[in-house]
Order: structure tokens, then sequence, then C-alpha cells
């Protein structure tokens, strides 16, 4: 699978985890936000966008983001 | 059987015995009730009696999350209750975009809750997957809404969802709704004071078990699908950075824009339609206010309350006590006629009721949901203040429904003035006045009749019907619209919908189709779901719904009647023809609609065929 560079804008996220779902369907096979390797933060009226040790930067995340608060360069590594 | 979808398990908690018990779901009965919505039709038919005080412990609340919510399809995060109202008395569905709240009920492996009986003290109930309990409210009690939520998320962290009442809903206002995560209302009409009742502030749900599809190659193809249609949308984009202020410009976009912090959007939607604004600049300056949506924020300014950031300020207010701003602002401009009438002595109305003045407002926010001096009448709605100043107060009161504020239609907040089925389902909604199941799944007020034809064709209505719904004239142009056909279409489409567990906003469900619907819930699920039986098995939740309030006694003659306010030069127009609405128009309206749905046009019960029809036979 491919790598990508993710791009996060936070200030762009709604916290709708259409990412987190995405990522947990992909790899768990079930749509578990607890399961996923990226994490939206609720921060007071904030969000925050991270990833787990073990994301590979698929990409998918960004593939569903709608908002864009995640999109994906060529270049490798979640940032 | 196992089902993709369903968490699998009905979660009942008897508060008055403090016993929580786990009941495995009928497979069957979420088979024939869709789920979500449809299913708590359904279990709160079964818990009701008829009768019953809607602020007794015998009055039980009903929550469901629908099949598709937790999955990733847009917006299938929808949260309802079923419960009996208290401003209206009738049996109606609540219904809030769920934030994470419904997606984390799933995930906790619930699908519905039933709440019975009064707990003795303050409690909320917690459900942390397997981890079920009613825990110890007394530090959240007195606390707002958003009070109470940040309080819960410190312990429970979030995403973890949270139902909650505020100050209104414990001391019972019959106008207090609950929140979702504070920012979605749930329940115009009471549902907070019917929590209050029963001493239970919130509830809190996370978990982490995942909900699984039964068909993820099938899911898979299906999302494909309405991701594609959703990126192709040319006014996506346009929704997310305006939301809501889009369709209701209150006021200039450069204002919001000014004020627009970020949006919100509940678990999987890709508008995002709630807000967090921040006043730049006044005596509010920095303060940072979460809304279910901007356009609610600025509605005092419809009432004549000159600077928004008041305005805002005001709406702030009454999310944290809990209070539905609709209600409360029609309220008080009726006491403020009360008052100018010599109705409500002046020394009672201290401080004077000025609708445009903050400091007037507020004050009468807090003595309503104080429930102190006069504010405790008005916190009994309209009803409550008619009895207090007997039949001249009601001469001064605006158009009402089931002894609620209708909000579109002359003289209410969103004032517009031609009847089509959002305007008519604020009478046949069984609820009470309400435009969630009669306007945004079918259409928005004032759109032109040729976007109809395509909208009914999405929504499954077949050619025949829609032909009848719009009727052509001599030269094959659409001429008219047959209103109570429309709102039968719409019942049935929301139903759909809100059992599915999708949001119902037209800028949402313009995505789906009624064939989608089926797909998408048969890959889910497994189980088999033409078209056809997905219409069915709608048709027999609404319908049981009807029946639950036919149950209460609103029947066709004595409640489902329209405010003769509604009706003269300043009422409302015929839809196509722009004349002033008759009552005879509207009167052959209902039959329409009754006719439409198969129920007995004197007295709206469904006809002895329509039950055995859709498997409800004896209960007529």
């Amino acid at each position: 699978m491919s790598k990508y560079r993710i791009l996060t804008d936070d200030a762009k996220c709604t916290g709708c985890l259409r990412c987190q779902l995405a990522c947990s369907q992909a790899y768990q096979k079930s749509f578990n936000p607890s399961a996923a390797r990226i994490r939206i933060d609720f921060l007071g009226a904030d969000c925050a966008i991270r990833f787990t040790e073990d994301c590979v930067a698929c990409g998918l995340c960004a593939d569903n983001c709608l908002y864009g608060a995640l999109e994906k360069s060529e270049e490798g590594g979640a940032s | 059987m196992t089902l993709g979808g369903f968490a699998g398990t009905v979660l009942v908690v008897d508060l008055t015995r403090g016993v929580i018990t786990k009941e495995p779901l009928d497979p069957a009965l979420a088979r024939d009730f869709i789920g979500g919505l449809g299913l708590t039709v359904k279990l709160a038919y079964e818990s009701l009696e008829p009768g019953t005080d809607a602020l007794a412990p015998e009055n039980p609340i009903v929550l469901g999350a629908g099949a598709l919510v937790g999955t990733d399809l847009p917006a299938s995060s929808r949260l309802f209750s079923i419960t009996k109202l208290p401003t209206s008395g009738t049996i109606g569905w609540c219904g809030a975009g769920g934030v994470t709240f419904a997606c984390m009920l799933k995930n906790a492996g619930y699908d519905h809750i039933v709440v019975k009986g009064r707990a003795d003290r303050p409690v909320y109930l917690e459900i942390i997957d397997d981890r079920v309990a009613l825990r110890d409210a007394s530090p959240l009690w007195g606390l707002g809404v958003s009070a109470t939520c940040e309080a819960l998320w410190k312990d429970y962290e979030r995403p973890a969802g949270v139902v909650a009442i505020g100050q209104g809903g414990e001391k019972l206002v019959k106008f207090s709704m609950a929140y979702v995560d504070r920012i979605a209302t749930l329940g115009r009409g009471g549902f907070g004071a019917v929590m209050g009742s029963k001493n239970l502030k919130a509830i809190v749900a996370r978990g982490t078990r995942g909900v699984l599809v039964a068909d993820r190659k099938g899911y898979k193809t299906l999302k494909k699908t309405i991701f594609e249609r959703m990126r192709a949308y040319p006014h996506l984009k346009e929704w997310q950075e305006m939301g809501l202020i889009n369709s209701f410009p209150f006021v200039e976009r450069d204002t919001y824009l000014n004020i627009k912090k970020r949006r919100v959007a509940c678990v999987s939607c890709p508008i995002g339609c709630k807000d967090v604004v921040e006043i730049k600049d006044g005596e509010f300056k920095g303060q940072v206010v979460c809304s279910s949506s901007a356009i609610n924020l600025f509605t005092p300014v419809i009432y004549g309350m000159k600077d928004y950031r008041q305005a805002i300020k005001l709406i702030a207010d009454l999310d944290e006590y809990g209070l539905d701003m609709f209600e409360f602002m029609g309220l008080m401009v009726f006491a403020k006629a009360l008052t100018e009438n010599g109705l409500i002595p002046r020394d009672k109305a201290e401080p004077k009721i000025a609708i445009e003045s903050l400091a007037s407002m507020e004050a009468w926010a807090s003595k309503i949901a104080r429930r102190e001096g006069l504010g405790d009448v008005l916190a009994d709605g309209f009803p409550g203040a008619i009895e207090a100043f007997g039949d001249k107060a009601e001469e001064l009161a605006p158009a009402l429904v089931k002894g609620m504020h209708p909000y579109a239609g002359p003289g209410a907040a969103l004032p517009w003035h031609l009847f089509g089925s959002m305007e008519l389902g604020q009478v046949l909604d069984p609820r009470g006045p309400h435009v969630g199941s009669s306007g945004s799944p079918t259409y928005f007020a004032r759109r032109p009749l040729e976007v109809f034809p395509g909208q009914l064709d999405r929504m499954g209505v077949p050619e025949d019907e829609i032909e009848a719904i719009l009727p052509k004239g001599d030269k094959g142009e659409i001429a008219g619209l047959k209103v109570g056909g429309l709102l039968r279409h719409s019942h049935r489409w929301f139903a759909v919908l809100g059992s599915l567990g999708v949001c119902a906003r037209a800028q949402i469900n313009r995505f789906y189709s009624a064939s989608f619907c089926a797909e998408a819930y048969e890959a889910v699920t497994g189980i088999e779901t033409p078209v056809s039986a997905l219409r069915e098995r709608a048709d027999r939740a609404w319908t049981l719904l009807r029946l639950a309030n036919l149950r209460e006694g609103f029947e066709r003659e004595r409640e489902e009647v329209l405010p003769h306010k509604w009706f003269g030069d300043r009422g409302f127009q015929d839809y196509v023809s722009e004349k002033p609405l008759t009552v005879e128009e509207t009167e052959q309206m209902i039959d329409d609609y009754y006719r439409e749905w198969d129920w007995d046009p004197e007295t709206g019960m469904p006809t002895r065929q329509a039950l055995d029809r859709l498997g409800l036979k004896g209960l007529e």
C-alpha cells in the first residue's frame, strides 16, 4: 500500500469522525472509532488531529475527509 | 440470528428500583420496524399506559439509534426518542443530530434504552461498554447544559456522548429540552421536563465494540456510489462554509463569517450544520458559543432585538437552561401583550417585559428556568398562561397547535406565507407543531414546483402518484400542488430515514434515494429488504405512532384543526395561486392525507384493512 504524507488542518476539522470510521473499517473490519489509527481529540470547542504509532499513512483518512482537514501528498509519513 | 448493523441489546433501566437489565433485541421486531425511529415507536407503544401523565414515573422514555448509525454513510448518526410530551400531551417523536452520542451508544453495544420510573435522588446513567450503572448526579444538579456536559467529559473523556438537561428540565419547565453533546436539541414540547421528572440529569455513553456490516463488499460499492454523489454536489462547499445561514440569511454573510469559529458535524455528516461562534467585539467580546445552528443564534433579531451580539448571548443563556427558544420568544411576546392589556398586573411583570432588551429577556429566562414569581406560570407554556389569565388571554395568544407555538407561518419566527407540506405538517405530525417530518425531507419552503418531481422520484413515490400530487395544466405544465398527498409521502420518507438513523435535513437526504436506502439497509443488516418492504415497514411505524396518539384521544375532529389565525388577509396563502388559504381547502388537504394513508376521514383512525395490511391487526 502506498504511503503518503498526510497534511492536517485542525481548524477545518468538524469532528465528524469519518476518518476514524474509514480507518477502523479498513484495518479492523468494524466501524470502531476507538480502534482507528487516527484520532480526533475534542479540546473544548476545538478539534486536534493526531495519528497513532501504527498508522501507515495509507491516505484513506484523507480520502474520506470532506472538509479539507486532511489531505495527502506523495511524500511519505503522517504529520 | 445475528444481524449486522444492530448492536443487539436493549437496555431497560428502572429508575425506581435502581435495576438495569440487558435484553436481547428481537430480530423479527428489528426487521418489521427497521430500527431507530421505527423500533423506538414500537418499544414505546408497548411500554406506555394510555392516559399516563407525562411527568408521572409511569411515562417511559425510549431512545434509539438506527441500524446504519455508527457506519460511515452520510449523516447516519441520528438519535430518536419517544415519550409523552407534557406541553402537547402527545406521544411525540423527538429527534436530534446524534453528534457522538448515538454512535457511541451503538459502540457500547446498545440499540435502544427504555427508561422507566423515577429515581429518589438525582442520577445520571453511565453506559461504558458492558459497564452500565446509575451514578449520583447531586454535584451536577443545578448546572446548565454545557456545564453538565463539560463535567461529564472530564470524567469520561470525549468522544463520550452526553444527553443532558439544564435547570429548565430540572424544574419541569414544559418547554424544556434535552441536549446532545451540549449542541443538538432533543424534544421540543418538554422532553427535558420528562427527564427532570425522573431525576435523570444525563446519560453518558462511550463504547469500543464497533459496528459490524453484514455484507462488506456490497456496502463498499454502495458507499462509493454515495460518496461520489457527495463529492460531485456543486453546492457542498457552500453549505459547509455557510451552514443553515445559506437557507435563512437572517444576517449579512460577512457578519456570520466574522463570528464563525468553526462548524461542528455529527458523526459521518458531510455538511456540519452546527456552529461554534466567537463574538468579536462589544460587551461580550471573546465569548465562544456552541449552537445547533447559527440561525438559532440570530432568532431574537427577528423578534426585534437590535444587536445580534446580544441575540447570541440570549440564545446561549436559553441553551444553558435547556429551554426551547421558539417557545420562549413566542411566550414572551404573549406575556408582553397580556401585561399591556392589563391581564398581568404590572407589578408582577418585573422587570418590564421588553423583547428588544437583553437584560429583560435574560431576567425572564432565569425566572422561568427557576420558576420564580410569574416565571412559574410561564414555565407551564401557553396552556399554563391561558389557564392562569383566562379566556381573554386566549384571544391574545398567537396561533397555537396542541398548546404549542408553530414556528413556521404568519406571525411566527419563520414568517413565510405559502402553505405546503411543511406548514400542514405542523398540524398533522402526531407530536404537535414541528416541521422536521414534513418540511426538509421533501422540499424547502417556497421552492419552485419544477424541483418537486425529481425529489418525489428519489423518495420512491410511484410516477402515477407524483402526477396526482402535481396535476398538470393544458400545456403540460405543473399547475397545482396536492399538499395532503405530498405530506403523506413526506411522513413516510421521514420514517424511512429516521428508522435507518439518517438525518432528514434537505441538505443530507438529497444524497439518498429510496432504492439506495433499501440496498444500504440490506447490506448493513443482512435483512432482505426490497424497496416495497422498506416502505411497508416505515408505514407500519408511522401508523403505530398514529395509533399511540389516537389511544390518547387525538382524533381528527377534536385535535387536528388549523388555528383560525392562519386564515384571512394576513394568513397563509395557497402554494401555487398565492390566494388566501380557505378552511375548506385545508379540510380537503386533510381528507387527502387521510385517504392516502387509508385512514378514516371522520376520525383519522387507520382502517381495518390498513391495519391488516401492516400487520397491526387488533390495534383499532
